[in-house]
């Protein structure tokens, strides 16, 4: 029994730090949540080109969820959380109240508040799409304002789709939605372009690279603002010249190296 | 609030319950007005709709969510939606465009009228990843 979940959601495994920051900083305003997902805690959504598939992933999920006993579910992942809402909550109700990790965060502010004791200097712009419906848009520049030494700046660019993960697919949309930031950026005379979702950090951290600019995530810049420390290990290796050397060859052997070969290399090698 | 009880009760019985409901009524309230096309900001990367005309891809969209073929601007759009989700508020009769288009993904990805996306290696990657950046006691734990 667990008072709340943190579904981190799937993809997230590529970010443990965020995962591991994000129930450190729930835990310090008072929610003890258990990280939760995978496979095994799965909204369907990677599956949704077979309905039938995606219904039995996410009926599974939803199960686990209602047996936990749990009173919230903290989510992640936007698609998750759209889903728990939709799909997964109209066919099997809901036992547990549901809020974003930014949200949950935000609600706690006065707790969390005090706890930003580290001075952090960036002039941030945030990477917001339009069709987020998880509160986050709202809850994450409040958030970056409470950490000293941020200055949270303001661009009416949003990007399409809920996060870039969508964009990925689609020839020219990834590329635009990337070029109209980095001029937002431009515009506002930004040095740190902050990330909200985990898809999207995995396809603009390349830009630090690139373009000479700072990417972090909102989780990443509260952290230090708490003075958590952290590795931006997903970051590190993309932008390495040798993702392999980077990763190193102990880590790889114990993960599985056909594995991390077929499916983490090309990953962390494409063009950025 | 007690063991068990819901927070929020559920509306149907299953995914299949679901979308025939929601069909039913978006087929019956949608006038193909076709303001959610024009809304849409995924347009501009839809090469068969440069030029189609709002009502007739939106009846194409209708049509592909009953199981038939619809236009290529139909097919297109259907593809490329990202759910931006600005077609709702666009909406003059409430249909939620954007729930209709990612029903008609379904039935079009069910019934091969546009490509299922390849996802066979998607839980594997993930497991992947975690084998790397998780401790044995966290993928014990959050797995």
């Amino acid at each position: 029994m667990t008072d709340a979940l943190f579904w981190y959601g799937c993809n997230m495994t590529r970010h443990a730090e965020i995962i591991r920051l994000g129930t450190q900083m729930l835990a310090a305003v008072g929610v003890a949540a258990a990280p939760t997902g995978g496979p095994s805690a799965c909204c369907g959504s990677p599956k949704e080109s077979t309905p039938r598939i995606a219904e039995g992933m996410a009926n599974r999920t939803m199960q686990r969820f209602n047996q936990s006993g749990a009173a919230q579910v903290i989510t992640w992942c936007p698609t998750c959380h759209m889903n728990l809402d939709d799909f997964m909550g109209a066919t099997h109700g809901k036992q547990a109240e549901s809020a974003h990790l930014a949200q949950a965060l935000w609600q706690r502010r006065e707790a969390l508040a005090p706890l930003l004791t580290q001075t952090v200097a960036g002039r941030v712009l945030i990477d917001m799409h339009i069709g987020n419906r998880t509160g986050v848009n709202e809850a994450v520049p409040g958030l970056l304002r409470l950490i000293p030494g941020v200055t949270v700046l303001e661009h009416p660019y949003r990007a399409p789709s809920y996060m870039c993960f969508g964009l990925a697919s689609i020839p020219g949309a990834l590329a635009d939605a990337k070029a109209n930031m980095l001029a937002a950026m431009a515009a506002t005379g930004a040095d740190t372009l902050v990330s909200i979702f985990h898809s999207c950090h995995r396809e603009l951290v390349g830009l630090e690279r690139t373009h000479g600019i700072r990417v972090v995530n909102w989780v990443h810049l509260l952290a230090e603002g708490m003075g958590l420390a952290y590795q931006d290990e997903y970051k590190a290796w993309r932008n390495s010249d040798d993702p392999e050397a980077a990763i190193g060859a102990d880590r790889i052997a114990a993960a599985g190296e056909e594995a991390v070969r077929k499916l983490v290399l090309p990953e962390l090698a494409r063009p950025r | 609030m007690g063991p068990g009880e819901r927070v929020v009760a559920p509306r149907y019985a299953d995914w299949a319950e679901l979308r025939a409901a929601e069909s039913a009524r978006m087929l019956k309230a949608c006038t193909a007005c076709g303001a959610c096309f024009e809304a849409c900001p995924m347009i501009a990367y839809v090469p068969d709709a440069q030029g189609a005309s709002a009502s007739e891809t939106v009846r194409g969209v209708l049509a592909i969510l009953q199981g038939g073929e619809g236009d290529a601007a139909a097919r297109g759009w259907v593809a490329a939606c990202t759910r931006s989700a600005v077609c709702i508020p666009a909406c003059p009769e409430a249909v939620d465009p954007m729930l209709l288009l990612r029903l008609a993904k379904f039935t079009a990805q069910e019934n091969g009228t546009i490509p299922q996306r390849d996802a066979k290696d998607a839980m594997s990657r993930v497991k992947a990843f975690a084998r790397l950046g998780f401790s044995e006691t966290e993928q014990k734990e959050w797995l």
